[in-house]
């Protein structure tokens, strides 16, 4: 090669060229003050052939070397857990990396996961090596000033309303006090014993009248201030010892009750446990509905025995990363994939079909699968016959089943064999060996036996709960029968199958055309869909996400989609199921849970190996009653929440592992503003200052998972795995204990305060560092993991090997019992229940699976039953209630029952429609974060989204990143919204983003979302959506960006980081109640065993929600160029959607390679 | 400048130094069709390599999502322009302009220089999909509206453009496994590897004032081990080994396997000239002509390849046999439904099943006096 050619003059010809033109002196002067080496070339005739000295590569040899690893688990709220390896050098963990151990996991009898498992990690997990060591790790308890000095105080109320002077509550604006260890056990301990003796007996009561409660909460207190005292352990199947502490916690408040209203045991109640998974919105509220059982779902890597694989409204590879390989190598092995979105989504770029429908419409597109399936009659008549409740008979005068007894003379039920009635005081048989479903005796008439019409013997046909799939035999059920029957008593009733009640709400309204018209999906795509699955039987799985289960329609999106699912054969069959998936819930897999979180804390078992006594003192609820401002659903004139649901005040709250329930919680900043001010004391027991930290009164400071000196173990709803947290050896880097460590502390510090020593023993184990004990407790009551020993499990996990659970299958799958017919699923008939005839759901028009608009996120009138006149719906009117047809207000909507037709909807407007309000927004989740986990850090942070910037270059943004909406470019262009400009986002200003806002507070300024606004081609017109997982503004943030020299939205006081520079995408919801979500009447199985219940069950029958319901109005704030001026550079550049440059328009197109040949 | 034998566009071409194939060439495969973008890949790297000073901004591994995607911004659009359009028929060599037969008389190859502002969005145009969806849809394969995720390292180049342009000859490639670095002894920063590299993997470090880049985890490479952004791909999609040129193939070597027998691995802008050495196997959903712009006129074959794995287990036991170590294989065999994979001396390092086996457990353990069901 010629240098010449070259174009640069190389070292060694300037070398040549100096000594040449006799320039060596002043060369060599200025080699003086330069290393000799660079007038010491080296002779390199071709890098690619050779290189001389390569000693300096071992700079990087020594940067990857480390002097030890350990293992720990990561265990965010992220539904899968992985254990991680660290790496230490000088002490200091400088890497993480997967453990490879997966594929090593055993069960008990032998069998081995493989190495398909590995490796499990990912970004997030990899950026807690900033973390552990972060400015924002909680780093020694901390107490808030305010709330100090009222507690020095002695804790002074107002004689009139009981309520402390706001001075000390001044929340989120005040001073944090570093507080050791015992201060902050003995504040907590005298806070939680001074607010229930305040709020107990009958001056408690009044004092609560006083402050405006609803009357029915406070009577649900039964005058026990103990029941104030709110609980939670965030996502408790993460922890069974250490989060569900907090449940073990609330359930020996009973002590403290006891001693506060002395009474004995058998009146006292402990503190309140609030839900997590239906609190999360994580819960398919439709599925108790249908199965009877909480949720219904296969671990993930079934998705390879399936031929259909339905990814419907979830994420799938955004959300379940390291489950994603299992659906990609489905369909490279010829399972076709077909992803059903709101928009072009990441997941949609793994499927081979891709059906985009209008947010919300998912209950209308399922039935439109039905429609069409039973109408080309291409659905299982064997599975619908013999395990579902379509054949039973309907009378059409009460909307209630035909029953035989009405009919036959002499008929008596029969003594069921498919479930054992218990006596009143009569105990179940432990978790692990209940092998028959049971109820109390009291519920013995919900399980009577129904009528089918049958076929052979052209008679009616009583059929008991027993005779379900191949139990029933000899029958020829008519589907479609209609007629009368004449009653014992005289009447002749018309009675109707459901099946055929069915079959003419989804011909009249839930035709491919009339499903177009409702969800934009064309009717091909709904024809051609159907007709895929019903050729797919038993190979058809529904893998559905959080998308439309965050919708106030959600349970009727479960039962419509079962509906399909059921018509088809595919419930319960590995390679054909229904699986829901949000959150990380299944605590009932380790069954043997409530020996620890319900021991009797009046008779705590001391000795090692003993027998415990189960003694449950908490009631639950739900905790959307707080975000809901603490009320029930009142409206009109009437009470929606029903007794076994109502909420009771709450005066103090405890949480941990979780920052959902102030930070981003759902109509944040109406908690904020208005309902933390009546909460009196707020505790919170978290490893990173999170946004509820910023609002609490004490916050302790926790062991990171890379800390953890007390073991735990948690499982996962999606994967076969038990997993323990093992103990590590990396010294704690700050003041922090473990969880577990800081509820026995406060327990102790309450025995003190109480004189109480019962609280101090419930913790025996932690004092003498033996939590193992509580875990082998467990164990052994669970029916997964009975024979295990803890010992040997943490060294697997020591070696980053977990352990199988020990289900029935692995992979595990949902009503696969049920599906070969050895058990009932665990309902009231013991079959798939599409009929529901309780009064709850025949009063709101949703006794048959029906559809039903979103409540708020349509541009279309909210809530509106879709159905031309129909026999069988027949909802209570507005003015049942006692409320105005034409009021839409949002507090009435959630009970409105209208009719229309889906002609009739589709000209119909949102009541803000009028008022320049456009956009559906939504506000799903993402993969740069697991909530809120670790999407602050900035080497994970400047990939969220696209205006990660390390270096800020715009020192407006909030952090290295920021929160954005999508919007469609032809949708911002009319707006006169550019590329990356800052908006305004507006909900419903009736009460959002609170209620009773004032322009120009500063509560309003914190308050309003503002955020970067994105070309995004992939959501429809109409549509705006914001991802859930950026931390929030607060007071301590916006005050950070206002004063602090490098304008960054971090608090001075707190560290705290907003990725907003006001506001949260949680400013544009708010909290929405549904009526038949609050029933005491649904017949379902309790949370652990084979029980079956009715009514309120915290995660099981509950309200869920519905933070994706918000219609709002979008507005320029800022340009988005460098400081404000002009564009965001990458459009102005020509590099973004609609701003193309030539280049970029022949880029697109391929054209810089004409290939065809 | 020498005469080369670049076998990806199937020519000999330009290059300043003659041709020197080293004893193995380091190499990654990625399946672009379970690529999930979680930058998983990017953040071990980054943890690992780049977390100090003047470091900030670099990653030697990112992921961006195509067509809008790109770090730094609009790097291929504007290699790709100072090319300008070229042709290349499938079979055929590519007779169109490499980078180094396009440079100016005064420059080792065209090139662009990136402003320090165009590092600065890394996932700029993340999910952002050619086409706009307007309304509801039902869109089949290919898809009409589309895009795709470009995971990317150094291609550790057979003819690497950072080395032609080095005026210090501080870049070379390692003898034993074709490894490219800088070395951070002798680089004086003058930033022309920065400005050759088409692909944007050199990276200049204002704290230290050298430039540094992707070094293919030699450390861990010389262990057996795959790169850190291997060994943590939790899509699965990668796979690290030693490639070799077509003429020296083993079938049994997992990356001559998909490169060269099956063809459905493909270099990424090989028009460019580099020969690079990492492969990708094309998203079958997106656009064709997009497709062939970055990988070349084989790329139809390649993803009808793809489409009719359901009927080759081999492949699939490969496929499935991705991720599951984090060894390198030099070999792989598939027999009745298990994969294996080899090390260097033929021992093996992982097996797995292709499609993990159904396991049913006994309905109640007599012994263990426990149930063990399904729905709890």
């Amino acid at each position: 090669m010629s240098e010449e050619k070259k174009g640069h003059i190389s070292r060694r010809s300037f070398v040549k060229a100096l000594t040449a033109s006799g320039g060596l002196l002043a060369a060599s002067s200025w080699a003086n003050a330069v290393p000799l080496r660079f007038f010491n070339p080296q002779n390199i005739e071709n890098p690619l052939a050779q290189y001389p000295d390569r000693d300096w590569e071992k700079i990087y040899r020594n940067i990857f070397a480390h002097d030890s690893s350990f293992v720990f688990l990561c265990a965010p709220n992220d539904t899968h857990n992985c254990l991680l390896k660290a790496y230490v050098k000088n002490g200091v963990v400088t890497r993480i990396g997967p453990s490879y151990g997966y594929g090593k996991a055993t069960d008990l009898y032998g069998n081995q996961s493989s190495h398909r498992w590995d490796p499990r990690i990912c970004q997030k997990g990899l950026a807690l090596v900033r973390r552990f060591y972060g400015d924002r790790r909680v780093k020694a308890p901390m107490i808030r000033r305010g709330f100090k000095e009222w507690a020095d105080a002695g804790f002074p109320r107002d004689p009139v309303t009981g309520s402390p002077d706001a001075k000390y509550f001044q929340r989120g604006k005040d001073k944090w006090l570093r507080a050791d260890w015992q201060q902050a056990y003995d504040y907590s301990a005298k806070a939680f014993e001074n607010i229930a003796r305040h709020y107990s007996g009958d001056q408690g009561e009044h004092y609560l009248h006083k402050q405006g409660y609803d009357p029915a909460m406070i009577e649900a207190l039964e005058k026990s201030g103990t029941q104030t005292i709110k609980l939670r352990g965030g996502m408790a199947f993460l922890g069974a010892t250490r989060i569900f502490g907090l449940y073990r916690f609330a359930n020996m408040l009973a002590l403290m009750d006891s001693k506060i209203r002395n009474v004995d045991s058998t009146k006292a109640v402990g503190a309140r446990g609030w839900d997590s998974y239906s609190w999360h919105t994580d819960l398919p509220p439709g599925h108790p509905m249908v199965t009877g059982s909480q949720t219904n779902d296969f671990d993930l890597f079934a998705a390879e025995r399936s031929k259909l694989l339905l990814v419907w409204g979830m994420n799938w590879i955004t959300t379940k990363m390291p489950d994603s390989h299992w659906m990609t190598e489905a369909r490279l092995k010829g399972t076709k994939t077909v992803a059903i979105t709101v928009e072009y989504s990441a997941t949609a770029s793994k499927a081979d079909d891709v059906v985009v429908i209008r947010p919300g419409t998912d209950p209308a597109f399922a039935l439109g699968l039905a429609q069409q399936i039973i109408s080309k009659k291409i659905y299982d008549k064997e599975f619908v016959e013999t395990k579902t409740d379509l054949p039973f008979l309907v009378r059409l005068d009460t909307l209630k089943p035909l029953r035989p007894e009405e009919f036959m003379a002499e008929f008596k039920e029969p003594d069921l064999q498919s479930m054992k009635f218990l006596k009143k005081g009569e105990k179940p048989l432990p978790g692990t060996e209940q092998r028959d479903q049971f109820a109390a005796e009291s519920m013995k008439d919900d399980f009577k036996s129904l009528v089918v019409f049958d076929r052979k013997t052209k008679k009616l046909r009583a059929v008991s709960r027993d005779e379900y799939g191949t139990h029933f035999k000899g029958v020829e059920p008519d589907l479609g029968y209609r007629g009368s029957v004449k009653l014992l008593d005289g009447k002749t009733v018309k009675v109707r199958s459901i099946f055929n009640l069915t079959e003419e709400y989804l011909n009249e309204n839930m035709t491919p055309e009339k499903v177009e018209l409702i969800t934009g999906a064309p009717a091909k795509a709904i024809v051609s869909l159907a007709k895929e699955i019903a050729a797919n039987k038993e190979h058809t799985l529904f893998a559905c996400g959080m998308g439309p289960n965050q919708f106030f329609n959600a349970d009727l999106k479960d039962r419509a989609i079962f509906l399909v699912a059921a018509l088809t054969r595919n419930v319960g069959f590995p390679g054909g199921n229904v699986g829901s998936y949000a959150g990380n819930y299944r605590a009932a897999l380790i069954g043997g849970e409530p020996v620890y979180a319900a021991e009797d804390p009046f008779n705590p078992q001391l000795s090692k190996g003993g027998k415990v006594k189960v003694g449950k003192y908490s009631h639950y609820e739900s905790l959307h009653y707080y975000n809901y401002g603490d009320r029930p659903l009142r409206v009109g004139d009437k009470l929606f929440t029903g007794s076994g649901h109502m909420p009771v005040p709450t005066k103090a709250m405890w949480l941990n592992n979780s920052n959902s329930v102030i930070g981003n919680v759902k109509w944040h900043y109406d908690v904020v503003h208005n309902t933390l001010p009546k909460i009196e004391f707020i505790a919170y027991s978290d490893w990173w200052w999170t946004g509820s930290c910023e609002y609490a009164d004490i916050v302790f400071a926790c062991d990171s998972w890379a800390e953890f000196k007390h073991p735990d173990m948690c499982g996962s709803c999606t994967n076969p795995f038990l997993q323990l947290y093992p103990e590590t050896p990396m010294p704690r880097v700050f003041d922090t204990k473990a969880d577990i460590e800081i509820i026995a502390g406060v327990s102790k510090s309450l025995a003190k305060v109480t004189g109480e020593s019962r609280m101090t023993d419930m913790w025996k184990f932690v004092y003498e560092n033996n939590t193992h004990e509580y875990l082998q407790r467990i164990i052994d009551a669970s029916f997964t993991l009975k024979g295990y020993n803890i010992h040997d499990l943490e060294k697997k996990a020591k070696e980053g090997i977990p352990a199988l659970m020990n289900n029935r299958t692995y992979p595990r799958v949902s009503s696969y019992e049920q599906a070969k017919s050895e058990m009932p699923w665990h309902t009231k008939s013991g079959r798939l229940e599409f009929y529901r005839h309780e009064p709850e759901f025949i009063e709101h028009g949703e006794n048959m699976v029906i559809y039903r608009e979103p409540v708020d996120s349509t541009p279309y009138e909210p809530n509106v039953i879709v159905a031309q006149g129909h026999e069988a719906i027949r909802p209570k009117a507005p003015k049942d209630y006692g409320l105005s047809d034409s009021d839409t207000s949002v507090e009435t909507r959630q009970v409105r029952n209208v009719v229309k037709t889906a002609e009739e909807l589709v000209q119909s407007k949102h009541p803000l429609k009028m008022k320049l309000y456009t956009h559906v927004y939504h506000t799903p989740k993402y993969r740069h974060g697991a909530h809120t986990t670790p999407v602050d850090t900035d080497m994970n942070a400047v990939w969220f989204g696209p205006f990660g910037d390390v270096y800020r270059h715009d020192k407006r943004m909030p952090a290295v990143v920021e929160g954005y909406v999508d919007i469609n470019p032809l949708d911002a262009k009319a707006m006169g919204i550019e590329d990356g400009d800052y908006v305004y986002i507006d909900a419903d200003p009736s009460d959002r983003p609170y209620r009773n806002w004032k322009k120009g507070t500063e509560e309003y300024k914190i308050s309003r979302l503002m955020l970067r606004a994105r070309y995004y081609p992939g959501t429809p017109r109409g549509i705006a959506r914001t991802w859930h997982n950026m931390y929030g503004a607060t007071f301590g943030s916006v005050k950070g960006q206002e004063t602090r020299p490098d304008g960054l939205a971090k608090s001075a006081e707190t560290n705290y980081q907003a990725m907003y520079r006001s506001g949260s995408h949680q400013s544009a919801t708010r909290a929405w109640l549904r009526p038949t979500l609050m029933t005491e009447t649904l017949v379902h199985k309790t949370m652990f065993g084979q029980g079956l219940e009715k009514g309120f069950a915290s995660d099981i029958h509950c309200p869920v929600g519905a933070p994706r319901e918000a219609f709002v109005k979008i507005t320029k704030a800022e340009g988005g160029g460098l400081g404000g001026q002009g564009r965001w550079r990458p459009a102005s550049l020509g590099f973004r959607p609609t701003y193309e440059n030539q280049a970029m328009k022949e880029y697109l197109k391929g054209r810089f390679m004409k290939g065809k040949g | 400048m020498a005469r080369v034998k670049n076998w990806q566009i199937n020519r000999e071409m330009d290059y300043p130094y003659n041709e020197s194939r080293p004893k193995k060439q380091w190499s990654i495969i990625f399946d672009l069709n379970k690529c999930i973008a979680c930058q998983t890949c990017s953040l071990a790297c980054k943890t690992t390599w780049t977390s100090g000073k003047g470091q900030e901004y670099m990653f030697w591994n990112n992921v961006e999502t195509k067509p809008y995607g790109s770090y730094p911004l609009a790097w291929d659009v504007k290699i790709l322009e100072q090319l300008g359009q070229q042709a290349w028929k499938a079979k055929e060599p590519y007779y169109g302009k490499t980078i180094f037969e396009a440079a100016k008389p005064t420059e080792v190859v065209a090139h662009f220089h990136p402003k320090d502002e165009d590092w600065m969005y890394p996932n700029v145009g993340e999910d952002d999909c050619a086409g706009n969806v307007p309304h509801g849809d039902h869109i089949t394969l290919p898809h009409d509206k589309w895009f795709f995720y470009l995971p990317r390292t150094c291609a550790h180049c057979t003819y690497p453009a950072c080395l032609a342009s080095c005026p210090r000859k501080a870049i070379y490639k390692r003898e034993e496994d074709g490894i490219v670095l800088i070395d951070q002894s002798r680089c004086k920063g003058y930033g022309e590897c920065v400005r050759a590299c088409p692909y944007k993997k050199s990276m200049y470090n204002t704290h230290t004032r050298v430039s540094e880049k992707c070094i293919g985890c030699f450390p861990a490479v010389e262990q057996g081990l795959q790169p850190m952004c291997v060994q943590n791909c939790i899509g699965k999609i990668r796979i690290m080994g030693f490639v070799n040129p077509p003429w020296k193939m083993r079938k049994n070597n997992p990356i001559d396997y998909l490169i060269h027998d099956q063809q459905i691995a493909l270099p990424y802008y090989p028009q460019l000239g580099l020969e690079p050495n990492i492969y990708y196997i094309p998203p079958i959903h997106a656009d064709r002509a997009y497709l062939t712009q970055m990988f070349g006129p084989n790329v139809d074959q390649a993803i009808e390849r793809y489409k009719k794995l359901k009927d080759d287990p081999v492949t699939q036991g490969l496929l499935v046999l991705m991720g599951s170590t984090d060894r390198i294989m030099h070999s792989f065999d598939v027999k009745d439904g298990i994969a294996y994979g080899f090390d260097e001396k033929g021992d093996e390092v992982v097996r797995v099943p292709v499609t993990e086996p159904f396991i049913e457990r006994t309905a109640y353990d007599a012994n263990l006096k426990s149930l063990r069901n399904n729905t709890p």
